[in-house]
């Protein structure tokens, strides 16, 4: 399992819940979309979300240095300058 | 401890000139020169326009801080990286493509030095500080998409650029390495 930490619109939050690790790329976009147009998330509730909304987005998994795996769907970031 | 910072725009010369009392020794590159628009968004003064960037730095921590740093005013190739990053201690990434940042990646990964990178979102609303072993360079949506070069995203630059001088400084101090998430809702570690 893991942590879902969802970057969209400015705005970063943790999904409550723990996911399943082996999700693939695409299905974390698809249950991100549902659990922010849900509320699901304290800070980050958009009913009228686009389902499309995360389709641009990068998922990185990175075991943190407390342990565990945590999962971050967030915008790109292709600039330093 | 020699830091190399790889392109020296808007988190490049902010980062560096929140590093100055790290008792380190800065070098700086980036081909690129100081025009107006950078100065909305960027470390560079009025006096520097029309400088080198790596060099306009060089000089403007020299002349307001008496620092004396290193600057090299040419774009990094795969025929000059080592020359130019063999003696590095620390590589900082702030360039803003993702081929110069794998080039340097790649060159890291092989001369097994130490290299962190910071990253910007387009709309100036996220950013990431990472080190190599975690990052993946983001394409462009569009190759020779606009940069943050406006004012605008002044503060938000300003948020990831000192998070960026916090880690160099713990791993400066206590060869630590952190890793930073900023958002507009603050920042955080990973």
């Amino acid at each position: 399992m893991a942590t879902l930490n969802i970057t969209y619109n400015g705005t970063s939050a943790d999904y409550p819940g723990q996911v399943p690790a082996e999700l693939s790329d695409h299905e974390i976009k698809r249950m991100a979309a549902e659990v922010v147009q849900n509320g699901e998330i304290k800070g980050l509730w958009l009913k009228h979300l686009p389902r499309s909304a995360f389709d641009g987005f990068v998922v990185d998994r990175i075991h943190s240095a407390h342990g565990g795996l945590r999962i971050y769907l967030r915008p790109k970031v292709p600039f330093g300058a | 401890m020699k830091i190399v910072f790889c392109g020296v725009g808007a988190l490049g010369s902010t980062a560096a000139m929140l590093c100055r009392s790290l008792g380190a020794e800065l070098v700086f590159i980036d081909f690129d020169r100081v025009e107006t628009k950078n100065l909305a968004a960027q470390a560079f003064v009025k006096q520097s326009l029309g400088k080198n960037k790596a060099e306009a730095l060089k000089l403007q921590l020299q002349n307001f801080y008496g620092l004396k740093c290193e600057a090299f005013g040419v774009r990094i190739e795969s025929t000059n990286v080592e020359v130019l990053c063999q003696s590095a201690d620390l590589l900082v990434d702030c360039f803003d493509n993702a081929q110069s940042r794998k080039l340097l990646s790649d060159y890291a990964r092989r001369a097994q030095k130490k290299l962190v990178h910071a990253a910007l979102a387009a709309d100036g609303s996220f950013g990431l500080v990472r080190w190599d072993g975690n990052f993946v360079p983001d394409p462009e949506d569009v190759a020779g998409q606009a940069t943050c070069e406006g004012g605008a995203h002044l503060p938000f630059i300003g948020l990831l650029s000192a998070s960026l001088a916090r880690v160099i400084q713990d791993y400066v101090s206590k060869k630590a390495e952190h890793e930073v998430m900023v958002s507009l809702n603050g920042a955080s570690w990973t």
